[in-house]
């Protein structure tokens, strides 16, 4: 079972506390030089996010405002059908307030760059990216800013390893009745995807197939870990490996499981809202975005770094050996609404 | 009388009456204006503003959303239905029995009242979680059954719930029309052979009919408004309601209008609910009080005491005690599920909550400032309306005390709805402002403050105050300086508990926060939504802490009984 020790754990807290530190202390690349004084003038930047949990999202903030003193980091997350939900209400209300926003849906960038809402701008950082997340846009209207990889997990105590299921079919077997936990794709950006993949993959009766089993809908695809960790359900559904990690990583007996298929591997954009009141603070967070800094501080909580040069987190399996499947942007933006118009239906929330 | 007043109010109250004009607009804004913006854009066409009716169809045009509407209802009926079955023998017995424990029962229900209740639903999902609850483990370790005894994810477990954090509102309502019987009534029936249940069931109970009645509504109508419980043990559970199905239609695109046209039968249905009342009532008569003022025993009940003790005790262990006493274990948990041990003890909850959070310390100075400024705001009017209402200085006074108290049977989130549709947008644009929220809280709880503003005005004889106008004073100097003064008490009461209410409001901020104007229920409600219930319990239990200290300080300014006294 993959546990950290006390002294890994300090190790690895001193590590990156030094490397954060040093990230925060780097000097400033060219690119961030040009923007630092008018996004200073401006002072802060909102940050509608739905990719990183809580806690890495405001450990991303932190570290923001660390290496850019002067300028702060608003963070508003949510999941991500709650952050656009928020987007589209001050869009409705004709009031400005989100100067980034960062979705798991990654559907939400095609709908938002056609109906001209989003700033044009490419991050010098992002030639540094990981190369698949290189260019999400060829017109440069968004950034990918974030690999989230999707999967299922078990609690160790109350489902043994021979008897956990192996694929993303195993969990439609009647014997999974009343043990599983899963998000909402209402709620979770990635909950969409993982059902819009899940509905190419196996046709369109998996969902009522899966339903069949009574899992626990929850909102966030965090929100599984959580019943896991309590021993309420024993297997989650589509699960963060971060949030799993992490939850490892304080004692929970959780294991991941990576599904024979391959993960859900949630290749998701950060843009800039056309009508920002904070442009150039906003164009400042895309260079850090894309930058280490951000995957440095987000890589502490297990989440995936999206760049060459900062080391994977501990615990997740490297990229290049698992199989990726996901939904293209443009499937995502037709099929999420579709399919989780379908899951209310069969689920009657 | 007011012949008499009418020279005199022409000549002095020049200045005033503009204030006056002040203070219909303002109630027009906070009142009528989102109400009537929310019946104008149900019939609208997004986009075109054109007129039609296709915002019902699609509204009431699927079964699901049918569906939710009858959850709501039923959940409604069924939550105030139980927190009259928990309230009411606690009422009695504290109001006209010998029953011991009557400071504990007193502590039990105010910590209830002041608990917001998705903050229970929390607790109790970690109570009485299928598997991992702790009253259903206990039970399987003790018995060895299977199967778990309690379920929180079911449609009586959500009503449960709701009733225990609702049931004090029909207790106050009872106890104080309890306390006004006097006991010859019931010496009446005990001399004509009636037992002491037989004339409590005949006698004593239906005296207080109204008020039970009046709890059952007010409490119906409470949860039909409620968003918290419903999203956090209600999707688990499969059940769609109406504010969890409000919700969807702000999803993308925002479909106001069709949100609009699903919340206006909540209001017809409110005032349905109001006009049975009424008929109900009418045709009985309910004085208690007579000019007699007769004596008031207590009934000795001999051992059964102990019984009504002991339902008091399971109610105060079940709605306050067991829920706080997890709330609090899980939020120094590092994993909750982990249970009691050194181990698992952690203060990175707390630090997390507190210093590492770039919202949290924001949202508590939004949570603290939003609540005083609408009381304030609330109080302010109230007692203005309230004294031209008692003073009878207008023509149309009755219609202003009308507009105070509408806002108390339109749902919470119905009342949002209005206030996004009529003031988020252009020309005003307050969307993402404080003062959006602080118009809103301040119209919601508006009621609450004047229902006390006008029970202590009825108290104070106008003879005071023309004493201080016959010797030069204006009328609003004599306000000032005799009136409120001599009122000082009842307004800080209801500015406290206008203060706790709007502290832990949820359904009413949900849609009308922007990214700085969280309040901490808001916040709240965001860290649930990922499951991270040892992180939602430390910032509950420092929610909670806030409310305590208002309390307190409330106790020691106003009296102990200020939450729940009701004049």
């Amino acid at each position: 079972m993959f546990l950290i020790d006390r002294r890994q754990m300090l190790a690895l807290a001193a590590w990156s506390a030094a490397a954060t530190k040093a990230w925060a202390q780097s000097p400033l690349t060219t690119a961030e030089h040009a923007l630092y004084d008018a996004a200073r003038r401006e002072g802060e930047i909102t940050w509608y996010s739905g990719q990183y949990s809580a806690d890495a999202s405001e450990a991303a903030g932190r570290a923001f405002t660390a290496r850019y003193p002067g300028v702060r980091c608003n963070v508003v997350r949510s999941t991500s059908q709650v952050a656009f939900q928020r987007l589209s209400q001050d869009q409705r209300a004709g009031v400005a307030q989100c100067d980034v926003f960062s979705s798991t849906n990654g559907g939400h960038y095609i709908q938002l760059k056609r109906q001209n809402r989003l700033m044009q701008f490419r991050p010098a950082s992002a030639d540094g990216l990981l190369p698949m997340l290189r260019q999400a846009d060829p017109d440069n209207y968004f950034q990918s800013s974030f690999l989230g990889i999707y999967l299922m997990a078990h609690n160790t105590r109350l489902v043994s390893e021979a008897d956990a299921p192996q694929s993303w079919t195993d969990i439609l077997d009647p014997k999974w009745r009343d043990k599983l936990a899963v998000g909402h794709p209402g709620f979770s950006g990635a909950i969409g995807l993982w059902a819009l993949q899940m509905r190419t993959m196996f046709g369109p009766d998996y969902l009522r197939r899966f339903e069949r089993n009574k899992p626990q809908v929850g909102r966030s695809s965090i929100d599984p870990v959580t019943m896991m960790n309590a021993g309420e359900r024993g297997v989650g559904v589509a699960v963060p490996s971060a949030s799993t990690l992490f939850a490892m990583s304080r004692g929970n007996p959780l294991k991941l499981i990576y599904p024979t298929e391959g993960v859900i591997a949630a290749l998701s954009p950060s843009a800039i809202i056309r009508n920002a009141p904070h442009p150039n603070a906003a164009k400042l967070f895309m260079e850090f975005t894309c930058g280490p800094a951000l995957s440095i501080a987000v890589r502490e909580l297990f989440n995936e770094s999206i760049r060459p040069d900062v080391q994977p987190p501990e615990g997740s399996r490297p990229l290049d050996q698992v199989r990726m499947l996901a939904p293209s942007l443009e499937e995502a933006e037709r099929g999420v609404p579709e399919v989780r118009e379908q899951w209310r239906e069969i689920f009657g929330v | 009388m007011s012949a008499a007043l009418r020279p005199s109010r022409l000549r002095l109250l020049e200045p005033v009456m503009l204030l006056w004009l002040a203070l219909i607009a303002a109630l027009l804004v906070l009142v009528a204006g989102p109400l009537l913006k929310m019946v104008l854009v149900s019939f609208e066409m997004q986009e075109t503003g054109e007129f039609t009716f296709q915002n019902y169809l699609t509204a009431y045009g699927r079964q699901r959303y049918l569906d939710a509407l009858r959850n709501s209802l039923l959940l409604g009926a069924l939550a105030a239905a139980m927190s009259v079955v928990i309230a009411v023998p606690m009422a009695w017995a504290v109001s006209r029995t010998d029953m011991p424990g009557k400071g504990f029962t007193w502590a039990m229900v105010l910590a209830a009242f002041v608990m917001p209740p998705y903050l229970g639903a929390i607790g109790w999902i970690l109570l009485a979680g299928p598997n991992s609850g702790w009253i259903n483990v206990t039970w399987r370790a003790l018995t060895g059954a299977t199967e778990p005894l309690v379920n929180v994810y079911t449609f009586t477990g959500m009503a449960f719930v709701i009733a225990l954090h609702s049931f004090p509102l029909v207790f106050i309502f009872v106890k104080s029309a309890l306390d006004l019987i006097s006991s010859e009534m019931e010496d009446a029936a005990n001399i004509l052979g009636g037992g002491t249940w037989t004339t409590m069931r005949r006698v004593t109970l239906p005296l207080v009919w109204p008020s039970i009645l009046g709890g059952f509504i007010l409490i119906f109508l409470e949860t039909i408004a409620l968003f918290g419980t419903p999203a956090i043990i209600g999707i688990p559970a499969r059940i769609n309601v109406v504010t969890t199905q409000l919700w969807q239609f702000f999803e993308d695109p925002v479909r106001v209008e069709v949100a609009a046209a699903y919340a206006i039968p909540l209001l017809l249905i409110t005032v349905g609910l109001i006009a049975v009342q009424k008929l109900m009532l009418a045709r009985k008569g309910f004085v208690s009080q007579t000019g007699k003022g007769g004596e008031r025993r207590e009934v000795k009940l001999g051992p059964w005491r102990w019984v009504l003790f002991g339902w008091c005790l399971t109610v105060g262990l079940l709605a306050v005690v067991k829920p706080l006493l997890v709330l609090l274990q899980a939020s120094f948990a590092k994993a909750w599920g982990r249970g009691f041990s050194l181990d698992n003890l952690t203060l990175r909850n707390y630090r997390f909550i507190l210093f590492e959070h770039d919202m949290a310390p924001q949202s508590v100075w939004n949570t603290v400032w939003f609540s005083a400024a609408s009381a304030t705001i609330a109080v302010i009017l109230a007692l203005l309306v309230a004294y031209i209402v008692i003073r009878r200085l207008m023509r149309f006074a009755d219609a202003l005390g009308f507009l105070a108290m509408a806002p108390f049977v339109i749902p919470g989130i119905v009342m949002a709805i209005g206030f996004y549709a009529a003031y988020a947008g252009p020309p005003l644009s307050l969307y993402g402002s404080g003062l959006l929220i602080i118009l809103a809280f301040a119209a919601r709880f508006l009621p609450i403050a004047y229902a006390s503003s006008q029970a202590a005005m009825r108290a104070v004889h106008p003879e005071m105050e023309e004493a201080a106008r016959i010797l030069g004073s204006g009328r609003l100097h004599a306000i000032r300086k005799v009136t409120a003064p001599l009122l000082k008490t009842s307004l800080l009461g209801g500015w406290l508990v206008v203060f706790i209410v709007a502290s832990r409001e949820l359904s009413a901020a949900i849609f009308l926060v922007g990214p700085r104007t969280r309040t901490m229920s808001v916040l709240l409600y965001d860290l649930t939504e990922q499951g991270n219930f040892e992180v939602v319990a430390a910032f509950g239990g420092v929610l909670l802490v806030i409310t305590m200290v208002i309390v307190g300080i409330g106790m020691k300014l106003v009296g102990r009984d200020f939450m729940l006294r009701r004049e």
